[in-house]
């Protein structure tokens, strides 16, 4: 076998299929978008950018943009602010290795959780009657709390579970990173009589700027796929008040009456919007940690 | 003084954080074991008589029977056929592309950023229209758009590791390039590689929104446990947090796999990674 027939042999039946089912996908919600297509019913025709032209004033679709960019940023910012916060800690205060590796493996297990599991078992912390986060907030003195079913706390309820579950497990990648840096900034600026809080805000963190930069991205782009948790959690209630864009094209596009087309037409735009933001925040991204 | 009185604070706050990241999940595991009146408390109960009633109610369900069957099923061959097409294609990659390697790697890596609603839609009226809506074939095709990019994804990095010099010896000795990866690389990398396989496991154990609008009928594990809630007026929390058990236990089995991963990628590759 030459090296040409070999190289081909190995690369064409993944990247054909990947290709493949990444195009049909791709054109079939565009075409699909140009319909007025309804599931359960075999008649459907040609209606261009009507279905576009809807989204634009449709009030909902907005509400569930907006709710999508909060939690973007919701969920970003208070992993990577968490992870930060206990890595230092871990990495100041835990000295041996054993300690230091069994909690790693603690924090390390709820990422590893299916987050239809994550969002049972906050969803039973939470429960007003029977949850044991009630109980503590009871003893306390505060009353019951909604956490789920009040609207201005259901998305941050949620958002916490998902910074659980990542804000852990970025800190175990962070408090790696730390014990692989290099020893002698951090010397020197012992001799200088830094404090521990300076030596990390000002020597440490700057040298971790670009694995910082790359964690925020990946979790940028795992935050994108959010569903099963507000799905399990709350359904994008109350009211639409959780409700993000790919809740609402579910919503629409299979559970109230399967609205393929509008749906279509939503997953699409989504698509628009995630490439170009992700590709530019990609190009920007590698600017500065250069 | 003080500094001493700051670092055991600091312990205690670090303990307290351990506690928080493992109660809910200790505290699902205790419930699982629990009667509903055991559960139903306006104080929660840390002794109770504990009871297996929980997990025999769930093994004795048909539904979840199949759906942990459908769920071993749809993983093994999706995981299976990933690595079969993905291993290859990021060797290939690592050591013979070079130059186009790149923009294959950015494409494969794209896809990750594609919008599960994006591929759930389309699927959907396609499947209909072929008339292989709710078939398990049909979720399997879907789920490896996930399994070969991020095989794809982490293996290359894998095979990059392997040094080049005893690829070339074996060259030299005669040796044609697909001997060179059965015999050399395939094995030099294979821990690495079972990181990856590892992940893309529970990526695809995990997963519920395609799963959920493809194979609603044929339902894997992750779409029944999300519908257990609507089982009944009552809500069966034993039985809930049984099954939560169930469904957490295969992930957290790889929690060593996991942290290997995490050191190895660190320490060859934190830096150009980063």
């Amino acid at each position: 076998m030459t090296r040409q027939r070999f190289i081909l042999l190995t690369l064409a039946p993944a990247l054909t299929v990947l290709g493949l089912l990444a195009a049909v996908s791709t054109a079939g919600a565009v075409w699909f978008s140009l319909m007025n297509r309804v599931l359960g019913s075999p008649d459907y025709e040609f209606v261009g950018l009507y279905n576009y032209l809807r989204l634009l004033r449709d009030k909902r679709f907005f509400n569930a943009l907006e709710i999508s960019l909060i939690w973007e940023l919701i969920t970003v910012a208070g992993t990577l602010v968490v992870a930060v916060l206990l890595a230092v800690l871990v990495h100041e205060t835990v000295k041996r290795a054993l300690w230091r590796n069994l909690i790693c493996f603690a924090f390390l297990a709820p990422v590893l959780l299916p987050r239809v599991a994550a969002a049972f078992i906050w969803r039973f912390l939470y429960s007003p009657s029977l949850g044991l986060l009630n109980w503590i907030v009871g003893e306390a003195g505060l009353g019951p709390v909604e956490f789920l079913a009040n609207p201005s706390l259901a998305l941050v309820s949620v958002a916490v579970v998902d910074i659980w579950q990542w804000g852990l497990f970025f800190t175990v990648i962070l408090v790696k990173l730390l014990e692989t840096m290099p020893r002698d900034p951090i010397e020197a600026a012992m001799l200088d009589n830094a404090r521990t809080w300076q030596i990390h805000a000002y020597v440490t963190l700057p040298m971790l700027k670009g694995p910082l930069i790359s964690l925020a991205l990946v979790k940028a782009v795992e935050s994108l796929r959010s569903f099963d948790l507000i799905f399990v959690m709350t359904g994008g209630g109350p009211g639409t008040a959780t409700e993000t864009l790919d809740l609402y094209a579910y919503q629409s596009g299979i559970n109230l009456g399967g609205r393929v087309s509008y749906a279509s037409a939503m997953s699409i735009l989504l698509l628009i919007v995630t490439t170009v933001a992700f590709t530019l925040i990609w190009r920007a991204s590698r600017k500065w940690s250069r | 003084m003080v500094p001493l009185i700051l670092r055991i604070l600091a312990r205690l706050a670090l303990g307290l954080l351990v506690l928080i990241a493992l109660a809910p999940i200790l505290w699902t595991a205790l419930g699982a074991f629990k009667e509903l009146r055991d559960i139903v408390t306006p104080v929660p109960k840390l002794f109770f008589t504990p009871t297996l009633d929980n997990f025999a109610t769930i093994l004795g369900n048909p539904t979840i029977r199949d759906g942990l069957v459908n769920s071993v099923l749809v993983v093994a061959a999706s995981v299976g056929i990933g690595a079969l097409l993905g291993i290859p294609a990021a060797h290939t990659l690592a050591r013979h592309m070079r130059r186009r390697g790149d923009d294959i790697q950015f494409f494969v890596l794209s896809l990750r950023f594609m919008p599960p609603v994006a591929i759930a839609i389309p699927f959907i009226v396609i499947y209909l229209d072929l008339g292989i809506y709710d078939s398990l074939g049909g979720l399997i095709l879907v789920y490896l758009v996930t399994t070969i990019s991020t095989m794809i994804w982490l293996a290359t990095p894998a095979f990059e590791r392997v040094p080049p010099e005893i690829e070339e010896a074996a060259a030299m000795e005669g040796c044609s390039e697909a001997e060179v990866f059965w015999r050399i690389s395939l094995p030099v990398a294979a821990p690495s590689l079972f990181g990856a396989l590892v992940f893309t496991f529970v990526l695809v154990w995990n997963e519920l929104l395609l799963a959920l609008t493809l194979a609603a009928q044929n339902a894997t594990l992750p779409v029944v446990a999300a519908s257990i809630t609507s089982l009944g007026k009552e809500v069966p929390w034993g039985v809930i947090n049984a099954a939560t058990v169930v469904l957490v236990l295969p992930p957290l089995f790889f929690i060593g796999l996991l942290m290997g991963l995490i050191n190895s990628m660190i320490r060859s590759g934190g830096r150009t990674k980063g």
